[in-house]
């Protein structure tokens, strides 16, 4: 099985943190970024497998970066993880219109969120 | 942990620092335990190639004492200091020197600047890898306390959603199972003979029942007697002496409380291959153990109510049926028959309800009536009658004082009344009549007619739909009569449990049948 590639992206570094070590620890290649301007960045050095992206960020927002990175990789619908709060339910229209993309809870339970990507590389194959 | 840090940090400003406090513009390399270089400035790699090439002639970084090591290779030395955290050797930091003299004594004096300037470098780094290492730890910690939480809320957003009965604990335990990863959760509580289980297997398991057999009895009476959550992860654990012996699970097991006694235990078991149960596990075991607790109390006491309501019902029942041996059973039948009725129309689950007990109290008002007239053999009298008559409201008088029982009274009420407006005591007619009514008059009216009594034997089934058939209309809603007539044609059960003639032929002729009580 070749190495996927997580993209996280969240300005808060103890969420980067906790998160990119339970991936870590199943073996994906994890990058990280603190607003939508560095992971666009980021994806051009290396598409990620899975872009697990917060809402609410200075800089670039989620909500802005997500269909970006969906419009710049079009041959690519890589899965996108969107996390949220669950203080605006409102938010969630504007991700129904983008393919592949789902609506995570924070604080995030790690356990849930492996058997998640687990079950989508599983699907992959 | 140190160690893996190391390769990750960035050290260009250690770079620049050294060369500012030095005056010197060394370049900068930072090498593993084993000496291979995994940092030097980008663009710079001359220093990371000489160090490999010595590396590979068999250089093997010794140190004498602390501090700064210096290795003479021909033209150049070798500078470097060891960088030590609280784990030991991490790495190291290398500068490569070109000097004049290269004796032992005779050192240029900047190298004494050079040594302190590395020794500094050594324990800032020293220092950045255990800060990075706490985080993590501290991360791990963040991480098991977001997966207690997820599981606390996602129990009781459960246990709110919840109905009782024992899907309850199936369900919650199918949902522990889950997010604990657990191939085997069970709730066992032996005073009420409860053993209820969920498995979310990993690989199989061939002897699940022994299993379970162990958990009612070796583990729970430890469990009882310890009154502390178990946690067995070791093959070797001495306890598997007597619980769990032969075999190799994990198990954590959490004693449920009910006013300071043990009365249940909740238990998870993993095949020997995957992780241990931990600290953090257990105390989820506890919070759930907890939860448990009240929703067990809570199951009790439902059963225990509903016990109580069918005993007094069947006391009360008695009561009416002692007094005339030839009633006797006849309110057990007529509710049989119109839960039958009811089922068959799909009757939604609160008017089923009300049908179950409406039916099954029908005649309770019989109790106001004398023995004499109750029992009589011949025809009644009109003033007679009139004590029949009344006993439908008798049976509301006596029932509207339970509460609980409130929409059942609209069917004892007004079971006699006939649809077509010519019965007691109120004389409503069609759909005035309410629907659970209409329904027992139909079971009472089969009932009546195929049951025997003092002056003559209980007539046939056939007989019995003959006549039912023709008050279609008249005396009885001839929708429910025609989904008594379907229900009746499947042969059901309880027309030979209820030991009810039968006859070949169908009634030569519509028979009178003197309505009686």
């Amino acid at each position: 099985m070749s190495a996927r590639h997580i993209l996280l992206v969240d300005d808060e570094p103890h969420v980067l943190r906790v998160l990119r070590l339970s991936l870590e620890r199943e073996g994906y290649i994890v990058a990280t970024a603190s607003d939508g301007n560095a992971a666009l960045a980021a994806m051009a050095q290396q598409l990620p497998d899975v872009l697990i992206s917060d809402i609410q960020m200075d800089g670039m927002d989620g909500r802005t970066l997500c269909p970006l990175a969906r419009a710049t990789y079009p041959d690519h619908p890589f899965l996108i993880l969107v996390m949220t709060s669950m203080t605006a339910l409102d938010e969630r229209a504007w991700a129904r219109e983008l393919a592949n993309t789902e609506f995570l809870e924070k604080p995030l339970s790690p356990r849930q969120l492996v058997a998640r990507l687990s079950r989508h590389f599983a699907a992959l194959a | 942990m140190s160690l893996d840090l190391l390769p990750t940090l960035d050290y260009t400003r250690h770079e620049r620092w050294l060369r500012r406090s030095t005056g010197s513009d060394y370049s900068l390399a930072v090498c593993d335990a084993a000496g291979a270089p995994c940092w030097s400035a980008p663009g710079d790699t001359t220093l990371a190639s000489w160090i490999t090439a010595l590396n590979a002639g068999g250089f093997a970084w010794p140190s004498t004492g602390d501090g700064m090591q210096r290795h003479d290779a021909g033209d150049a030395t070798l500078l470097y200091t060891p960088i030590i955290a609280k784990s030991g050797l991490i790495g190291y930091l290398a500068v490569r020197a070109t000097t004049a003299a290269t004796t032992a004594t005779d050192v240029p004096f900047a190298w004494d600047a050079l040594a302190e300037a590395l020794e500094d470098i050594a324990s800032t780094i020293a220092d950045d890898c255990r800060t990075q290492g706490e985080l993590d730890a501290m991360a791990d910690e963040l991480s098991d306390r977001y997966e207690e939480l997820h599981l606390v809320y996602a129990i009781d957003r459960q246990v709110q959603d919840m109905t009782t009965g024992e899907d309850l604990f199936g369900e919650l335990l199918e949902s522990w199972a889950s997010h604990m990863d657990a191939d085997v959760a069970a709730f066992i509580k032996p005073g009420e003979n409860l053993c209820v289980s969920a498995t979310n297997l990993s690989a199989p398991i061939h002897n699940l029942d022994l299993v379970l057999v162990e958990m009612r009895g070796d583990l729970y009476r430890f469990s009882h007697s310890s009154r502390q959550p178990i946690v067995m992860n070791e093959p070797d654990d001495p306890r598997r002496a007597y619980i769990f012996t032969d075999m190799p699970f994990k198990i954590l097991c959490c004693p449920v409380f009910q006013d300071k006694s043990v009365v249940a235990i909740l238990v998870l078991l993993n095949h020997a291959n995957k992780e241990d149960f931990s600290n953090s596990d257990r105390k989820l075991g506890e919070v759930l153990a907890n939860h448990l607790s009240s929703l067990s109390r809570m199951h009790s006491m439902l059963a225990e109510t509903s016990k109580f309501n069918q005993q007094m019902a069947a006391a009360l029942i008695e009561a009416v049926e002692a007094k005339d041996p030839y009633t006797r059973g006849h309110s057990e039948r007529v509710h049989h028959i119109a839960m039958e009725i009811g089922r068959a129309l799909r009757l939604p689950p609160r008017e089923l309800d009300n049908l179950f007990w409406g039916s099954l109290l029908h005649d309770v008002g019989k109790i106001g009536i004398p023995d004499a007239v109750l029992c009589k053999p011949g025809r009644l009298t009109r003033d007679e009658f009139t004590f029949i008559m009344v006993h439908p409201e008798r049976s509301y008088e006596i029932l509207r004082h339970i509460d609980r029982l409130k929409g059942a009274v609209p069917g004892a009420r007004h079971h006699q009344e006939k649809y077509d407006g010519t019965g007691y005591p109120h004389g409503l007619a069609g759909n005035d009549i309410p629907y659970n009514a209409r329904i027992i008059a139909v079971a009472d009216t089969y009932d009546s007619i195929t049951s025997s009594r003092a002056y003559r034997a209980g007539r046939s089934h056939e007989v019995a739909m003959a006549e039912i058939a023709r008050c279609a209309g008249t005396q009885l809603d001839p929708g429910v009569v025609a989904m008594f007539e379907t229900v009746c044609r499947a042969e059901p059960g309880w027309i030979a449990e209820f030991r009810i003639a039968r006859d070949p032929v169908p009634a030569a002729a519509p028979v009178q049948v003197a309505v009686t009580a």
